[in-house]
C-alpha cells in the first residue's frame, strides 16, 4: 500500500477547482494514504481549503523562470544546487505516487522529480509521447469535440484510475467576514448574484455593454436582487467600466469586490450569494464548489460538456458560435428572477440552454425543453477506457 | 606601537617586499581628516576619497553594490584608507580571492598610518610595482577576473589602471578560444554599412558565430518615404518606419538570443527597445563609427547600450558619459585586407583609374574649397565620388560625372594612383582645426599598399608613424607636398609598404573586433569573458561538474570537447535518448529548466 501520494495540478484557478472531484475520489479510494497537492503558489491558500488534502506544496513558477533566464547564455552547473535545494524544500523524500492532471511537460517533469511513480497523461516517462487511454481521449475531445459528454473533472478521475463519488464534493470556505463593506454581502433579504466580470483570456470575456444591460435589467423594476462584481485585479478596469454604465440609482444594490479579496475570501463571498453568473472562469467554478448555483454564458472555446459548472442544478447558455451576435440577456435574467418559468423558456437565437445533472458517471448536462440529440455514451466510454488502462497495466 | 608599525609588521608576514617599500616610500599623498563619525577619512587633490561623515557606512553600501560570481578573482583598483576592502571582504565568501592593486606605495603608507588594518589582510593578495608589473601579476592569477574600481580613490591613478586593464584585455584576447554568438545590427544605408560587412567578416574569421541582422534590405522602402513632399508626414513616417525596423530586429533577436548584440552606427534600435533588451539581460554594444560632432543622435541612445566604442577620445567620451553612457571606450577604424589589398591592374585599368593625384569621396565643403588649388598643375588630378553638384570648377577632373563609386572601383583607384589624397571631411573652408579621429580611408589606402597624403589628425600618431603616412597641417601645404612626393617615387613606395605592414599587424577589423570583445570580456567576466575563455565548452563544464553532478558531467562528455554547451543543447541531448531513455534527477532538473527557458523570449 502506498502511504504518500501527490496530486499535481499546475494550471489555473478553474482547473484547480475542477480537480476537487478527483481529489475526493482518490481520498475515498485510498483512505489510509496521505494525499498532498502541488499547485501554483498563488492558488495555495485556496487549495488548503480542499477536503482530504494533507500538505499543499507551492510551485513557484516565477522562480523557475528566473533560474531559466539565468541559465540562458551562461549555463553554470553550480546553479543546479539552488534548484536541488528548492525541490528538497518541497519534499525531502520522494512521494510513492504522483497523479499528474495536466498535459504539459512541466507537470510530467514535476511528477518525475517529486515521486517514484507517476500516473497521468503519459504511459511511461516524461520523454514518452505515447498517451494513456484517458489522456488520448481528452486530447481527441479537445481537437474534435464531437459528442463527448464526460466532464473534465470526471476525466481527471479516469486519468487517475478512480470513478466519481456518488455525490459531488464541496469545499467549505472560511466563516470569517470578507473585508470592509463586502461583509454586508448576503446579509439583507433578496437574491444575491455574483457577476464574474472578467476572464483569464480576452476572447472569453463577456463584453462590458452586455454586463451593463444584464445588470440593469436584473436590478430594474424594484427587484429584490443585489449584485456583487467579482474577479481578479486585472479585471478592475472592466468592473469600473460596468459601473460607469449603470444608473446611479442602482448604486445601493451593487458591490464591487473585483481585485479586493484573497481567494479564500472570494470563496466566502461566493458562498453568501445565491447565484454566480459569468463566462467559463475560475470564480464561476469556485462558486459551484462552495455550493452556489451557477449560470454560465459559454462561448469562444468554452463548451458546456467539458467544463460546465460541476454538480447538480447549474445552468449553461451555450453559444453556437465563438463570437455571439446576440446575448440571452432577458431570458437569463428571467431565470433568476422567476425560476419557475424555466420550463417555459422561449428559444433564444444562437444559444441553447443546458442544465447539469449528476449520476454514477459524474456530472452531465442535458438540454432544457427537448432531449439530447446525442446518445449518452459515458458508461461505454468509461468501460472501454478502463479496460484499456487495465490491459496496459497488466502488460507493464 | 603605532598603527603604521603594527600594520607593517602584519604585512611583513605575507608580503615583506611591499612592507619594505611602504617603509621607504614616505607618506603625505593623502590628507587624513577625521570624519564626523569619529574615524579617519581622507582627501587628495582637494577631493574627498571617503565620506566626510561616515566612511564605514559608505564603504558597506559600496561593497553591497558590487557583483560577484563563484570562482572569480576580484581585483580592486582604488584603495584609499581600505574601508571598502574591509567591507568587500566581509561581504564576499571566505573562498573568494581578492587582489588589491597598489600603483602608489606612498598612498598605501598613508593608509597604514591612519588606522588599524583588520583580519581581511590575511585574505588579500597585493599586486604592486609598475603598472605593467601589476598587470602581469593579476593576469597570472589565472581565474576569471572581475575588475572593481572604488572610483574616488581609483581616479588618483587613472593612467596606471588603464595600462593594467589593457594588459588584462590582451590576456583575454590571447586566451580567447570560445565561440560567441553575436548578432550584428547594421544601418539601413550609409557609410557604416560597409563597415558592418567588414566587422561581420572579421568576427567570423575569429571563429565566432555571427548573425547579421541587416535592415538594409528595407532601404528601398525607406527611401521611398524621402519622396514625400510634406516634411511633417515624411518625418513622422520615417520615425514610424525606424521603430518598425527596431521591432523587427527585436523579433529576430528573440528567435535566437545572442551573447552580444553589436550595433554599428545608424543601427535602427531605439532607446525603449534597448532598455527592453537590458531588462531581458541582453548585452549590447555600439561601435559608433561616426564623428560625434556631426551626428548627434547618440545623445538619445547613450544610456541604452551597455558598451560604447567610439573613434574619438576625450571630448567624445566625456560627452557620451554625460549623456548617460555607462562604459565608453576608444576603438579606431581599420581595414579589411581581403577587400583592401594590392591589385594587379591591366593596362586598360591603369589608364582608366590611374592618375598622378586622386581623391575618392563626397563633396564636403572643405574639399570643394581646397581642391581647385590643385588644378592647372603639372600633375594629372582625378576626382571620384558623388555629391559634387555645383562644384563647376572641378567638373574637368570629376570622373563618371559624379556617380557614386563602389568598393571595387575605389580599390582600383587607390592602387592606380601615385598620390592618393585623404582629406577628412569638414564643414569649414580648410582643414578641420579640431580634427581628431582617423577615417577608414586612411587604413584602406594603407592596406592597399597605396601612398597617401593626409591632413594631420590628433589621433594619427598613435596609429601610423611619420614613416608610414605623409601629412600636411594646412591646405596651403598641399600643392608643395604633392609636387615633392611625385618627385620621390621610391620613398612613396617605401612609405606605402611601411603603412601596409603596420595596418596588417595592428589595424585590421579582426584586430578591432578582438579588442572589442576582449574589452567586453574583461568588463563582463561571468558572461562574455567566460565564453571567450572557453569556460562554456563541454570539456571545461564537465570537469567542473564532475564532483557535484556526475551525471551531468557524463552528459557533457558526449559533446565534442570544444563545443560550446548551454542548457538548450544539454536538454536536446537528454531528449535524444528517446521515450525509453533513463533520466536521472539532474536530467529532469535540466529538462524542467529548459521548459521555462523556452518561454523566456517575450521580447516583442
Amino acid at each position: 500500500m502506498t502511504s504518500r501520494a501527490l496530486i499535481i495540478q499546475l494550471a489555473r484557478l478553474g482547473d484547480l477547482v475542477q480537480s476537487l472531484p478527483v481529489i475526493t475520489s482518490l481520498a475515498a479510494r485510498y483512505p489510509h494514504r496521505s494525499l498532498d497537492l502541488l499547485c501554483p503558489a498563488p492558488l495555495a491558500n485556496l487549495a488548503r481549503l480542499f477536503p482530504r488534502v494533507g500538505q499543499v506544496l507551492e510551485w513557484n513558477g516565477p522562480r523557475w523562470h528566473a533560474w531559466a533566464k539565468s541559465f540562458v547564455g551562461e549555463f553554470q552547473h553550480s546553479w543546479l544546487r539552488e534548484v536541488e535545494q528548492y525541490l528538497t524544500e518541497l519534499t525531502s523524500d520522494p512521494y510513492e505516487m504522483a497523479y499528474v492532471l495536466n498535459q504539459h511537460p512541466r507537470a510530467f517533469l514535476a511528477g518525475a522529480l517529486l515521486a517514484s511513480e507517476v500516473q497521468g497523461p503519459h504511459l511511461r516517462g516524461p520523454l514518452d509521447e505515447e498517451l494513456s487511454p484517458w489522456a488520448s481521449y481528452l486530447r481527441r475531445v479537445a481537437q474534435v469535440r464531437g459528442s463527448n459528454r464526460i466532464h473534465l473533472s470526471d476525466a481527471f478521475c479516469g486519468l487517475c484510475g478512480v470513478t466519481p463519488l456518488p455525490v459531488p464534493p464541496f469545499l467549505m470556505p472560511p466563516s470569517n467576514d470578507p473585508p470592509g463593506d463586502l461583509a454586508e454581502v448576503g446579509i439583507s433579504a433578496g437574491q444575491w448574484i455574483a457577476v464574474v466580470v472578467g476572464a483569464g483570456d480576452a476572447d472569453r470575456s463577456i463584453p462590458v455593454a452586455v454586463w451593463i444591460e444584464w445588470i440593469s435589467l436584473l436590478l430594474a423594476h424594484g427587484s429584490p436582487c443585489s449584485v456583487v462584481l467579482v474577479g481578479a485585479s486585472r479585471d478592475q478596469t472592466v468592473a469600473h467600466a460596468v459601473q460607469e454604465g449603470l444608473s446611479p440609482l442602482m448604486a445601493g444594490r451593487l458591490w464591487d469586490a473585483v481585485g479586493r479579496t484573497t481567494l479564500p475570501q472570494l470563496a466566502t463571498l461566493l458562498k453568501r450569494c445565491h447565484w454566480a453568473v459569468g463566462a467559463d472562469t475560475g470564480p464561476l467554478h469556485l462558486a459551484t464548489a462552495v455550493g452556489t448555483r451557477a449560470m454560465g454564458l459559454y462561448f469562444s472555446r468554452a463548451r458546456v460538456h467539458e467544463t460546465g459548472p460541476y454538480g447538480q442544478g447549474h445552468w449553461v447558455w451555450q453559444a453556437d458560435r465563438a463570437v455571439p451576435e446576440t446575448w440571452p440577456i432577458q431570458a437569463s435574467v428571467k431565470m433568476i428572477r422567476d425560476p419557475a418559468t424555466v420550463s417555459q423558456q422561449e428559444p433564444v437565437a444562437g444559444w441553447s440552454l443546458w442544465q447539469s445533472h449528476y449520476d454514477e458517471w459524474g456530472a452531465v448536462f442535458r438540454p432544457v425543453g427537448e432531449g439530447d440529440s446525442q446518445e449518452d455514451q459515458r458508461a461505454a466510454i468509461w468501460r472501454q477506457l478502463s479496460e484499456q488502462r487495465m490491459l496496459l497495466q497488466g502488460v507493464q | 606601537m603605532s598603527f603604521f608599525e603594527d600594520n607593517l609588521s602584519r604585512l611583513m608576514q605575507n608580503n615583506p617586499a611591499l612592507a619594505s617599500a611602504l617603509r621607504q616610500s614616505g607618506t603625505g599623498r593623502l590628507e587624513i581628516v577625521q570624519a564626523r563619525s569619529g574615524v579617519p577619512s581622507a582627501r587628495a587633490n582637494g577631493r574627498w576619497i571617503h565620506s566626510a561623515y561616515d566612511p564605514i557606512k559608505e564603504a558597506q553600501a559600496w561593497a553591497e553594490s558590487q557583483s560577484y560570481q563563484d570562482g572569480e578573482t576580484i581585483v580592486l583598483f582604488g584603495l584609499g584608507l581600505l574601508y571598502q576592502v574591509e567591507a568587500l571582504c566581509a561581504r564576499l565568501p571566505r573562498t573568494a580571492a581578492v587582489v588589491l592593486a597598489v600603483p602608489d606605495p606612498s598612498a598605501l603608507a598613508d593608509a597604514a598610518a591612519a588606522r588599524a588594518w583588520g583580519d581581511w589582510m590575511d585574505r588579500v593578495v597585493w599586486a604592486w610595482g609598475t603598472a605593467e608589473a601589476i598587470g602581469e601579476q593579476i593576469a597570472s592569477a589565472g581565474h576569471p577576473i572581475r575588475l572593481v574600481a572604488y572610483a574616488p580613490a581609483a581616479s588618483l591613478h587613472a593612467e596606471s589602471h588603464r595600462i593594467i586593464e589593457t594588459i588584462l584585455q590582451r590576456k583575454v584576447a590571447a586566451q580567447a578560444g570560445g565561440q560567441l554568438r553575436i548578432a550584428v545590427v547594421g544601418p539601413i544605408y550609409g557609410g557604416s554599412l560597409p563597415i558592418t560587412r567588414y566587422a561581420v567578416s572579421a568576427l567570423k574569421s575569429l571563429g565566432h558565430h555571427v548573425r547579421w541582422l541587416d535592415p538594409s534590405v528595407h532601404a528601398t522602402s525607406y527611401h521611398q518615404l524621402e519622396l514625400l513632399k510634406n516634411s511633417q508626414h515624411r518625418l513622422a513616417l520615417q520615425s514610424k518606419y525606424a521603430e518598425m525596423l527596431s521591432r523587427i530586429t527585436m523579433a529576430q533577436l528573440a528567435e535566437d538570443p545572442p551573447d552580444l548584440v553589436l550595433s554599428l552606427a545608424q543601427a535602427p534600435l531605439i532607446l525603449p527597445m534597448l532598455e527592453h533588451l537590458r531588462r531581458k539581460r541582453f548585452l549590447t554594444a555600439m561601435w559608433f563609427v561616426e564623428n560625434y560632432r556631426h551626428l548627434t543622435y547618440w545623445q538619445q541612445l547613450a544610456a541604452g547600450y551597455d558598451f560604447w566604442f567610439v573613434i574619438q577620445r576625450e571630448h567624445c567620451m566625456a560627452a557620451l558619459k554625460q549623456a548617460g553612457a555607462k562604459d565608453v571606450r576608444y576603438l579606431p577604424m581599420a581595414a579589411d585586407p581581403s577587400v583592401h589589398r594590392p591589385l594587379e591592374l591591366t593596362q586598360a585599368e591603369r589608364e582608366e583609374y590611374g592618375s598622378d593625384v586622386s581623391f575618392v569621396g563626397a563633396g564636403y565643403a572643405n574639399r570643394r574649397a581646397i581642391f581647385p588649388q590643385l588644378l592647372n598643375h603639372e600633375w594629372k588630378f582625378k576626382l571620384w565620388g558623388n555629391e559634387w553638384d555645383g562644384a563647376t570648377e572641378l567638373s574637368s577632373v570629376l570622373q563618371r560625372n559624379g556617380a557614386r563609386i563602389d568598393t571595387d572601383t575605389c580599390q582600383k583607384v587607390f592602387n592606380a594612383s601615385a598620390v592618393n589624397l585623404n582629406l577628412h571631411s569638414w564643414a569649414g573652408a580648410g582643414l578641420d582645426p579640431n580634427g581628431d579621429f582617423v577615417n577608414p580611408r586612411t587604413f584602406e589606402l594603407a592596406a592597399c599598399g597605396a601612398f597617401q597624403l593626409s591632413d594631420r589628425r590628433s589621433l594619427m600618431p598613435d596609429l601610423l608613424a611619420a614613416n608610414e603616412i605623409a601629412t600636411v597641417s594646412s591646405s596651403g601645404e598641399l600643392p608643395g607636398a604633392i609636387a615633392r612626393w611625385l618627385r620621390e617615387p621610391e620613398q612613396r613606395l617605401a612609405m606605402a609598404a611601411n603603412a601596409r605592414r603596420r595596418v596588417l599587424a595592428e589595424h585590421t577589423y579582426a584586430h578591432r573586433m578582438r579588442d572589442l570583445l576582449s574589452q567586453v570580456g574583461v568588463a563582463s567576466p561571468d558572461r562574455i569573458g567566460a565564453i571567450l575563455r572557453g569556460a562554456r565548452q563541454a570539456e571545461a563544464l564537465a570537469s567542473t561538474a564532475a564532483d557535484s553532478f556526475p551525471v551531468l558531467a557524463s552528459t557533457l562528455r558526449t559533446f565534442p570537447p570544444t563545443q560550446r554547451v548551454e542548457l538548450k543543447q544539454l536538454a536536446a541531448q537528454i531528449r535524444s535518448r528517446g521515450p525509453a531513455g533513463t533520466l536521472s534527477r539532474e536530467d529532469l532538473m535540466l529538462l524542467m529548466l529548459d521548459e521555462y527557458r523556452s518561454e523566456t523570449k517575450d521580447l516583442v
